[in-house]
């Protein structure tokens, strides 16, 4: 290698002589280790030698052989100044190693330049002096060699013996051998086939045959006293469980805790920036004729404001791409778009989803609120005309019913049997029994008269007493009433014998008449647009009729008692008036938004009123809440004609033209603070339309929960 | 299983057939059976002629063929037994009171034997008290407050009032009479239960008079001696609307107040407290098999058991009616029969062993039926709102008006 590098160097020597030095510097060092190398290993520096040579022999022989001499002469002389130089700083005990020691000469490893100034260069085994070979070997001898000896490349010096060794072939093969990495054994196959033997394959044959030792499976005893003495030890508490690390504190901290959650919580709160419509075919250069505009549209785009346009541009058609003009609305459209992006409401607007189901009030199933009338179970059949009002006795045993023929009949509720017919000669607007259980009295109203019948159908003690109740006044003064418009009069003959007592005639066609809940109090009503008396209350005992109202606002419907106060209810055609009757004033007057009340009832409570008019509506309204209706029930569709409350039952019912009667559930609380719960229960049809005229007249049973209802087909039904 | 190994037992002697079993289809229902039965008949006996028959299977009717019914039931092997029917004719005399004011005296065949009247209202109600030799004691309740016991004299065909039982306020619409025949009860509008004795006797008892009432007016109102209640059971809050007598002990009353209250008629205390949630209108006792029947204005014949504490136990409804059950009445020899009439113009013969259907419809009314009863030998009355009593006879095809 260093004489390849020599080699270019003196090829470079002829270029130019200024660089030579430097090239000797380059050499130097590679020649030194070289040196170094011969000395320490033989194989080594025999080697190099080897190599050198071969190579000028192959390569360069004919060529180089002139200018090779001189450099090699220049070359060993540089070599001999650098040995001494080198040789004093190495280590002389590096390469010391015993067992390499060769036994013909047996100064031991040492340099040998020690013996450079001696004749001989040690000693043989049997302590003669081995002498050095007449070394008259010069640089010309070793060249003329080199050149003429053809075992030259394979000849090494031996520094201990002083003599030439030529190797053998075997060597030489040797020597490359292990140059080339390889074994110095030939005969060595490193890469011999694998032999596997613990393998996946289950032999035939095991690799070893051992039965399995017995402890392999028993259980050991050592083990189980380990085990056991552990067990014994946590039972005693002298080992503790290993703690279970807490990890949620110290050990993980929260990252974000510290973050702003305003930061986060708008990372949540994105939103996605108003999204461009698609281009339609509308923007297409080259629509389908459809999407162009006619001469009207057209017309009419250029009439509207640009605001109003349905398109901000006219859809136009171009045979090609290329004669596409620019868009002029460009600018202003990308600034449109900017606007948008920047004025667009980005707030989320929380939508309140509320299912329309739920806002409706819990109401409880009509099935949950019996006992209420279900079906018609008794027909009551005999009248020949429309049947106008009913009334059911205070016991509840018999039912009044007045109607247009001009009877008034008497039914056994129970039975439908009609036990007593009266004529009274005129079609009967209104029957009333008495409500005080003690008497047995009906006030009837036809004409202009209302008539006061003993049914007696009762104890005899109650037709007694009622007897009384009406001929008590007789002994006493006779006409005491200043009121020159109302008569009363005794009934007479035929009549009498008809349970007719007495017959109240008043200046105009009575309507209605209704009665206290003490039963001595009676007021009839005459509606009258035009004068003030429209109301008058009777007073049984004493035969006296006053009109307590000097004037009357509006046309009266009709009238009822407050079950248990002294006040007086007066149904005008739009509102409903409440009188005290004690101190003579109006209390309340209540609103009711309909067009033409019809009639009315009063809770048995005294504290609710209910209302049917004209224009179908029936209207709940609680005293002490509002003037206004608590409750509108439009479920008729024509025209309420009565209404009525249960005396005990939480029940009221009305009736309408359309022929049917419907029956709700009206629970009263005690408690203010609780409106009162209405639900309607039952439609009941058991009438016939007769003239356009359905139900007239409802009422209940005192004490079953059973409605009564009279009709224009001339029957009464009782539903229960 | 298309086949059913079935026996057939009668309690007849003329339709016995072998007590072999025999193997009948799964599908056939009562037709198909009975007529099995009747070839099984006439290969015995050739002059028999064809009857109807129905089957009882484990002491139910059988209604719907044999393999739903033994689904419905959950039964594997049936053994129908043939209903023995027997035809009842037997003579007694039938009693009816009327809203004419008047009570008569019928013969079974619907001929009016007496006309008993007297009252000055309506008849809610009339009993038999007893009979000895050719007289024999009635009652007859009215809505003129008062209950009349009459003596009636079948071979004269005379009635006299002996007793006029006054003290209610209110129209009486039931007696019953007790079943030693010394006694009855009247229930009545003012809510008040009385008891008086059956007994006739030749005093008056004391009745103290107000003091005010015209003497005269009484005077000519009398209708026999006066008679005053033994003892009156308060307590129902509505009107009573029927009262039968249990034992001799014990007197039940149902009413408008939704209840059936069973009173011990020696003490006058009330016992046991039935509650329904409708209207009273009936009741009945059957002592064989110890059930009270109840009809109430909700179309519903209930059953009850009136020895049970709690007193709310309804062990059976019967539904077909559609209208108010105006009279029920336990069959007096048969355990199992019951006879109703409704405002819906029907009388229905129910068995309580089939309760889902009535046995036979009974369409003769043309109007509200209102009472029904039987007679002890089996016949069924029942009279309604259309002026008629009809009689049937439980018979192998069906009843005759």
């Amino acid at each position: 290698m260093k004489k390849a590098g020599g080699k270019t160097a003196l090829k470079r020597s002829k270029e130019g002589d200024e660089e030579q030095n430097q090239i000797f510097n380059f050499n130097r060092k590679p020649a030194d280790e070289d040196k170094d190398d011969d000395l320490s290993d033989s194989e080594d520096s025999v080697y190099s030698g080897l190599e050198d040579s071969g190579s000028d022999s192959e390569e360069e022989e004919g060529s180089d052989e002139e200018e090779g001499s001189d450099d090699d002469d220049d070359k060993m002389k540089e070599k001999k100044e650098g040995e001494v130089s080198e040789e004093k700083k190495k280590d002389e005990y590096e390469h010391d190693s015993s067992d390499e020691e060769d036994i013909r000469n047996t100064v031991g490893n040492i340099p040998m330049e020690w013996y450079k100034d001696f004749p001989h260069i040690g000693y043989n085994l049997d302590g003669k002096k081995i002498y050095k070979p007449i070394r008259n070997k010069d640089e010309l001898d070793d060249f003329l060699d080199k050149m003429e000896n053809p075992e030259y490349w394979r000849t090494v010096h031996d520094k201990q013996t002083g003599s030439d060794i030529v190797l053998s072939d075997d060597q030489v093969e040797l020597v490359n051998r292990l140059q080339r990495g390889q074994f110095g054994d030939v005969n060595f196959n490193e890469y011999e086939p694998m032999v596997e033997f613990f393998s996946s394959d289950v032999m035939i044959h095991p690799v070893t045959n051992r039965p399995a030792d017995k402890r392999s499976f028993i259980p050991s005893l050592t083990e189980k006293e380990k085990v056991s003495k552990l067990v014994h030890a946590i039972k005693m508490g002298w080992i503790k469980p290993r703690r279970v690390e807490d990890d949620g504190r110290g050990r993980y901290y929260n990252l974000w805790a510290s973050e702003d959650s305003s930061i986060l919580a708008r990372h949540k709160m994105h939103l996605p920036a108003p999204k461009i419509p698609l281009p339609g075919h509308h923007e297409s250069y080259n629509p389908p004729p459809e999407y162009l505009f006619t001469d009207e549209e057209r017309a009419l785009w250029e009439q509207q404001d640009p605001a109003d346009r349905k398109l901000p541009f006219v859809p136009r058609k171009y045979s090609s791409l290329r004669q596409v003009p620019a868009f002029s609305q460009f600018i202003h459209e990308r600034f449109e778009r900017c606007l948008d992006l920047y004025l667009c409401p980005r707030q989320r607007k929380m939508r309140v989803n509320v299912n329309p189901e739920d806002l409706i009030p819990q109401l409880p199933k009509p099935k949950d609120l019996q006992p209420f009338p279900t079906t018609r179970s008794l027909v009551y059949r005999g009248h020949s005309g429309l049947v106008r009002s009913i009334s059911v006795s205070p016991s509840g045993q018999w039912l009044a019913s007045g109607s247009d023929d001009g009877s008034v009949r008497f039914w056994e509720v129970c039975s439908s049997r009609c036990m007593k017919t009266v004529q009274v000669g005129g079609a009967v607007k209104s029957v009333a029994w008495n409500p005080n259980p003690s008497v047995c009295l009906l006030a009837v109203a036809l004409d202009s008269v209302v008539l006061i019948l003993s049914p007696s159908l009762a104890d005899k003690q109650v037709i007694l007493s009622s007897e009384r109740l009406l001929s008590a006044q007789q002994e006493g003064e006779e006409p005491a009433e200043g009121n020159g418009s109302v008569v009363w009069s005794e009934a007479e003959g035929e009549e009498l014998n008809q349970g007719l007592r007495l017959k109240i005639q008043h200046p105009k066609a009575v309507h209605q008449v209704v009665w206290h809940a003490k039963g001595d109090y009676l007021a009839s009503v005459m509606p009258d647009n035009t004068s003030h008396l429209q109301v008058y209350i009777h007073q049984l005992s004493r035969r006296r009729s006053q009109n307590p109202f000097s004037r009357n606002k509006g046309l009266v419907q009709c009238v009822s008692f407050h079950p248990i106060r002294p006040y007086f209810f007066v149904a005008t055609q739009r509102s409903i008036r409440i009188y005290n009757l004690v101190k003579q004033e109006m209390t309340k007057k209540l609103q009711t938004n309909s067009k033409w009340i019809s009639s009315m009832a009063v809770h048995p409570g005294g504290d609710h009123v209910i209302c049917g008019s004209y224009d179908c509506k029936l209207s709940w309204f609680d005293l002490d809440l509002s003037t206004k209706p608590y409750k509108m029930l439009r479920h008729h569709k024509k025209a309420v004609r009565g209404v009525a409350y249960h005396r005990l039952y939480p029940l009221f019912a009305s009736a309408s033209d359309d022929g049917s009667v419907i029956v709700c559930h009206g629970t009263v609380y005690n408690d203010l603070l609780q409106n009162p719960l209405i639900v309607p229960v039952k439609v009941l049809r058991g009438h016939v339309m007769t003239h356009d005229l359905g139900v007239l007249d409802v009422t209940f049973h005192p004490t079953q929960p059973w409605v009564f209802s009279s009709g224009a087909d001339a029957t009464i039904c009782l539903f229960t | 299983m298309s086949q059913i190994q079935a026996r057939f037992f009668t309690e007849d002697k003329r339709y016995v057939v072998d007590d072999v079993p025999f193997s009948i289809p799964a599908a056939s229902e009562v037709q198909d059976l009975s007529n099995v039965i009747n070839k099984l008949l006439e290969a015995k006996n050739a002059s028999h002629s064809k009857v109807d028959f129905d089957f009882l299977v484990r002491g139910q009717f059988l209604r719907t063929s044999l393999s739903t019914h033994m689904a419905t039931e959950g039964i594997s092997t049936v053994w129908p037994a043939i209903v023995l029917k027997l035809v009842w004719i037997y003579c007694i005399k039938i009693l009816t009171g009327s809203y004419d004011k008047t009570a008569r005296i019928w013969s079974t065949e619907g001929k009016p034997a007496m006309t008993v009247a007297g009252h000055t209202d309506v008849v809610k109600d009339v009993a038999w008290v007893k009979r000895e030799g050719l007289t024999s004691l009635l009652l007859t309740a009215s809505l003129d407050q008062t209950v009349l016991l009459w003596e009636w004299n079948s071979e004269r065909n005379k009635v006299k009032a002996r007793h006029c039982c006054r003290g209610h306020a209110g129209s009486v619409d039931t007696i019953s009479v007790d079943p030693t025949g010394t006694k009855f009860c009247s229930g009545s509008w003012d809510k008040m239960l009385k008891i008086w004795s059956a007994v006739p006797t030749d005093e008056q008892d004391e009745i103290e008079e107000p003091a005010d009432r015209p003497r005269k007016k009484q005077k000519t109102q009398q209708l026999g001696l006066t008679r005053t209640p033994l003892m009156t059971l308060s307590g129902h809050s509505e009107a009573v609307s029927s009262v039968l007598w249990c034992d001799s002990e014990e007197v039940c009353s149902a009413s408008w107040d939704h209840t059936i209250r069973i009173w011990d008629v020696d003490t006058g205390g009330m016992k046991t407290t039935l509650t329904g949630s409708k209207v009273f209108n009936c009741i009945s006792y059957s002592p064989l098999c110890r059930r009270l029947a109840s009809g109430s204005t909700d179309r519903h014949i209930r059953l009850w058991d009136p020895r049970t504490k709690d007193g709310s136990l309804v062990l059976l409804s019967l539904t077909s009616h559609t209208g108010w059950v105006t009279a029920v009445k336990w069959a007096p020899s048969h355990a199992h029969q019951l006879v109703s009439g409704s405002l819906d113009n029907l009388v229905k013969l129910w068995d309580t062993r089939s309760c889902k259907a009535p046995l036979y419809d009974l369409a003769a009314h043309e109007d509200k039926v209102f009472c029904v009863d039987w007679t002890e030998s089996g016949l069924m009355l029942s009279g309604g709102a259309d002026n008629k009593l009809y009689t049937y006879r439980y018979s192998a095809q069906q009843a005759e008006a």
